[in-house]
């Protein structure tokens, strides 16, 4: 019994070494032009077209796009296995100390729109009263200025970014109602508000078909979410998004975030219906 | 075993077989390097078998080195029985106990729906249907398992609660009830495909000797031959919870993830939050090494060992079983059995579970004629299937007509642009071909040997029962908790990064459960009579097990394969961390580079890419005939086999 047992365990330890002694002599073949971006789902569209453009200009680059969510981006980047991370919210403290060498690139700013069903006959709501309804305070969309119909609250995950962000501008932190729907992608909100009359959820720009952005009432005057609005700060609900990279970037990599700071790279961020940067 | 080397002993002891002329002289030679052969391939498969347990104690040993700082922070008991889940709330609270009620009520309702359906499709394939019948509707269930759990949760957001808000005029239809039809639609072919294997080899002259009495097909079915497959619909039963706890992407699309205890308890309308679904939506973005990231880890070590108090408790039930079973009448075997006996809750669990598998003939037992009662229940039967075929074909129905026209020579043969919105998804194609195959190529070895191991050398041992607890165990461990393990381990402990091997490993893990069980299924229903020919004609064990009982074994060999293959294909959540990428314009050329995959595509494109819905549509097509064509293979081979064992 014991002879066996002993069998097994070096057989297994064989096994383990095999692939370690693989991985290492494969990872110092691979070619130098090839570099892994991954995190944030928000922030993949604009990597992935970016990429696509980049690439048709320099064919031997070799650029891999993966999405995750913002912690496997601050993760990867922090840790190496990725030689750009995406986020779409702030480092932690928890992360700078963990990586102190993570360099920040503000890249695009992402608004947040505010959508109902297009039966909802609400235009447009104040910043108090969205607060209400993601707090609890107004069940009814007549409490509001609607139709006598139950608000479904929509809203995205707990660790989602845009979450994070409404919840410090919009909440002021208070807790959201607990019978909140989560879902944990603008897709899947998106999607949800269009087939439910009552719903009303937070989305990126992009994410409007099939549903009725609200307009946002500032000191009694509407303001439509447009691309003008938003650019000039007049529509006040938008955020910055990052890529990170360990210490400053070189190579490829570098050549990569110039081209997406660029005048052509950031037509491709507004073609995306995301936010340019200023100036 | 036992027995066959008893015989065996016992016919050497009088000098037989005998033997003659040339054979008399090479024998000692060849006897013992038979029996070099015979032990080292013993050893062979015990380290194989070993392979579980050593899975089971490193994914625990990760799990738990990233989930115990939550403990000491919050205190197990306000962890475990905390009323609010609200991690990034002014004030965190991090209580799971609404996530845990989530999980079971889903899970509860789901095996509710599932069970009776897929014990009445079984019993429907192997006993009502006729050839040609069985020939379409059991590879079409199979199909559903092929179905993959995106493409399930993009319909059931899309379709199934839309269909729930207006037919019960609810404001909102994500819903408790939701998810749990879904994960009722996911587990059925799982629970049939292995419940129909198990009533399929009850032996014939059971059934004979039953209708030779003069009782009716019905009488025979529900006296005779359900009753003997009682363990293997056990087995299927569990192999289904395992898909239906752990499943996470469908759920984590319909259920609304409020984390709230129903209220009251029973109303299947309200949104609730399943322990999966958590860790689904909130894993991707939590930041590594926050107090909310090591409750997440939390939360997967608290769903692993739901799944294994769910397990024992289900092991409990197979072990009486089989010991009112086997040994007849004779007084139960082990003491473990005789003390629970004891249990109070344990009658009552032996009643739901013999009331679960009479659910469709209850109501007719005495009180109507037979004929009347076989009508009746037939037609209950056929109803099942129907509903199950009905279910399949609504979801065909709307991937094909939507998806059939994004098919073109582009979409299948270019690399996507455009954010997927144009070009193909020919490396997807590609990446889950490799990711299948190497996930095979890890589990099939493997998973076959632990179970000959388990099946063909050992008796009931303490070492036999921890590597079925380790099965277990691996079989309800949730798909996304092997995503983080892989991530933990393999991509960044391992170093071996985000790449193709890593995935590999990863969904070879997954589907090993899968292999063993119905591998051990397989060969449990071999005749012992033919392992003791074997050995009387002087076979070693080794030849008796690689002449005898795998041939005729191979069709439920098969049946297990296929199954993982549909589960490989189509899983997103244990390669979106570890394999995954969105696009890359190569083909991976070595082990170490990641892969684009047709799941984790679909999901990108339905989830985060807005206008992208053709295309969408286009992939799940493409993965489901993919799914398709492999299933059609490995039936023809099934049948081929199954045909020659015969003859």
């Amino acid at each position: 019994m014991t002879t066996v047992a002993v069998t097994g365990i070096l057989v297994v330890l064989l096994m383990v070494a095999g692939c370690v002694g693989e991985q290492s002599s494969n990872s110092s073949t691979s070619p130098s032009q090839q570099i892994t971006v991954i995190g944030s789902t928000t922030v993949l569209p604009i990597a992935e077209q970016a990429r696509e453009a980049f690439e048709a200009r320099d064919a031997s680059a070799d650029i891999m796009v993966s999405g995750g969510g913002s912690g496997a981006g601050v993760k990867s980047a922090g840790e190496g296995t990725a030689d750009i991370g995406m986020s779409s919210r702030d480092l932690k403290s928890t992360e700078t100390t963990s990586y102190p060498d993570l360099v920040k690139h503000h890249i695009a700013d992402d608004a947040i729109l505010l959508v109902v069903n297009p039966a909802n006959s609400v235009e447009s709501l104040t910043l108090d009263e969205v607060r209400g309804i993601y707090n609890g305070t107004y069940t009814n969309w007549n409490q509001v200025g609607g139709s006598d119909r139950q608000i479904v609250v929509v809203g995205r995950d707990s660790a989602s970014g845009t979450r994070e962000f409404f919840s410090e501008f919009v909440m002021d932190g208070e807790d959201f109602i607990r019978t909140q729907e989560e879902f944990n992608s603008n897709g899947g909100i998106q999607q949800k508000v269009s087939q439910t009359p009552g719903a009303l959820g937070y989305v990126g720009l992009g994410y409007t078909d099939g549903v009725k952005p609200l307009a946002l009432n500032v000191n009694g005057a509407d303001v439509e979410p447009t691309l003008k609005n938003i650019t000039d700060g007049t529509y006040p609900i938008s955020r910055p998004l990052y890529m990170l990279t360990n210490g400053e970037p070189e190579g490829l990599a570098q050549r990569y975030l110039e081209f997406i700071m660029s005048a052509e790279g950031q037509e491709i961020v507004a073609s995306e219906d995301y936010i340019p940067l200023r100036g | 075993m036992a027995k066959g080397c008893d015989i065996r002993a016992r016919c050497q002891s009088i000098g037989w077989p005998r033997d003659y002329g040339s054979t008399e002289v090479s024998r000692p030679a060849g006897g013992t390097s038979r029996q070099f052969v015979d032990r080292a391939v013993g050893k062979l498969l015990f380290c194989a078998a070993l392979a579980a347990i050593v899975a089971v104690f490193f994914i625990i040993v990760f799990l738990l080195r990233d989930g115990y700082q939550i403990v000491l922070e919050t205190g197990l008991w306000n962890f475990l029985t905390g009323m609010n889940w609200n991690p990034t709330g002014q004030n965190p609270s991090y209580g799971v106990f609404p996530l845990i009620t989530g999980t079971l009520l889903v899970m509860a309702l789901a095996m509710v729906i599932a069970v009776p359906l897929s014990i009445g499709s079984a019993v429907f394939i192997a006993e009502i249907a006729s050839p040609g019948m069985k020939s379409i509707i059991k590879p079409a269930i199979e199909l559903l398992a092929g179905i993959p759990s995106v493409v399930y949760g993009f319909f059931g957001l899309i379709l199934l609660t839309d269909w729930i808000r207006v037919v019960f005029d609810q404001p909102s239809g994500s819903s408790w009830l939701a998810g749990s039809i879904l994960l009722a639609i996911m587990a059925i072919p799982t629970i049939t495909s292995v419940a129909e294997d198990a009533i399929s080899s009850v032996p014939r002259e059971f059934k004979e000797g039953s209708l030779a009495l003069g009782a009716t097909h019905w009488q025979t079915i529900r006296r005779v031959i359900v009753p003997g497959a009682l363990s293997g619909i056990s087995a299927a039963i569990i192999l289904g919870m395992g898909r239906a706890i752990g499943e996470t992407m469908a759920v984590l699309m319909v259920t609304g993830n409020a984390a709230i205890i129903p209220d009251p308890i029973t109303n299947v309308f309200s949104p609730v939050r399943t322990l999966t679904g958590t860790l689904g939506i909130e894993m991707g973005e939590v930041a590594f090494g926050s107090t909310h990231y090591h409750a997440l880890f939390g939360v997967a070590v608290v769903l692993l060992f739901i799944t294994l108090a769910i397990n024992s408790v289900a092991r409990v039930i197979i072990t009486r079983i089989q010991g009112t079973q086997g040994t007849a009448r004779s007084a139960p075997s082990g003491r473990v059995v005789t003390a629970i006996r004891g249990f109070v809750p344990y009658r009552a669990l032996t009643a739901a579970a013999s009331r679960i598998t009479h659910a469709t003939s209850a109501p007719f037992g005495r009180l109507l004629p037979p004929r009347v009662s076989q009508r009746c229940a037939f037609l209950l039967i056929s109803l099942s299937v129907a509903i199950v075929i009905a279910a399949l074909g609504v979801i065909l129905f709307e991937i094909v007509v939507n998806g059939a026209g994004a098919i073109s020579w582009e979409f299948l043969t270019g690399s996507p642009r455009d954010l997927g919105r144009a070009g193909g998804i020919f490396p997807a194609i590609v990446g889950t071909f490799y990711l299948v195959g190497g996930a095979l190529a890890v589990a099939l070895p493997l998973g076959i040997a632990t179970a000959i191991y388990l099946i063909e050398y050992t008796a009931d041992t303490p070492l036999t029962r921890s590597i079925r607890a380790a099965v277990d165990l691996l079989n309800g461990t949730p798909s996304i908790v092997f995503g983080l393990f892989g991530f933990a381990f393999l991509v960044l402990f391992m170093g071996f990064g985000v790449s193709l091997i890593a995935g590999q490993i990863t969904l070879g893990l997954m589907i090993l459960p899968t292999i063993i069980r119905t591998t051990e299924e397989a060969l449990r229903s071999i005749p012992g009579s033919l392992r003791e020919g074997s050995y009387a004609l002087g076979a070693t064990k080794w030849q008796t097990i690689w002449r005898v009982v795998l041939p005729p074994a191979l069709p439920g060999i098969l049946t297990g394969a296929i199954l993982s293959i549909g589960r490989a294909a189509g899983e997103t959540a244990p390669i979106m961390f570890t394999a995954a990428i969105f696009s890359s314009r190569f083909l991976p050329s070595s082990l170490t580079e990641p892969v684009m995959a047709l799941p984790y595509h679909l999901f990108v494109l339905t989830t985060t890419v807005p206008g992208a819905a053709t295309q969408s549509y286009g992939t799940a097509f493409v993965l489901l005939m993919l799914v398709l064509t492999i299933y059609l293979a490995a039936i023809l081979v099934r049948r081929r086999y199954s045909q020659a064992t015969v003859m």
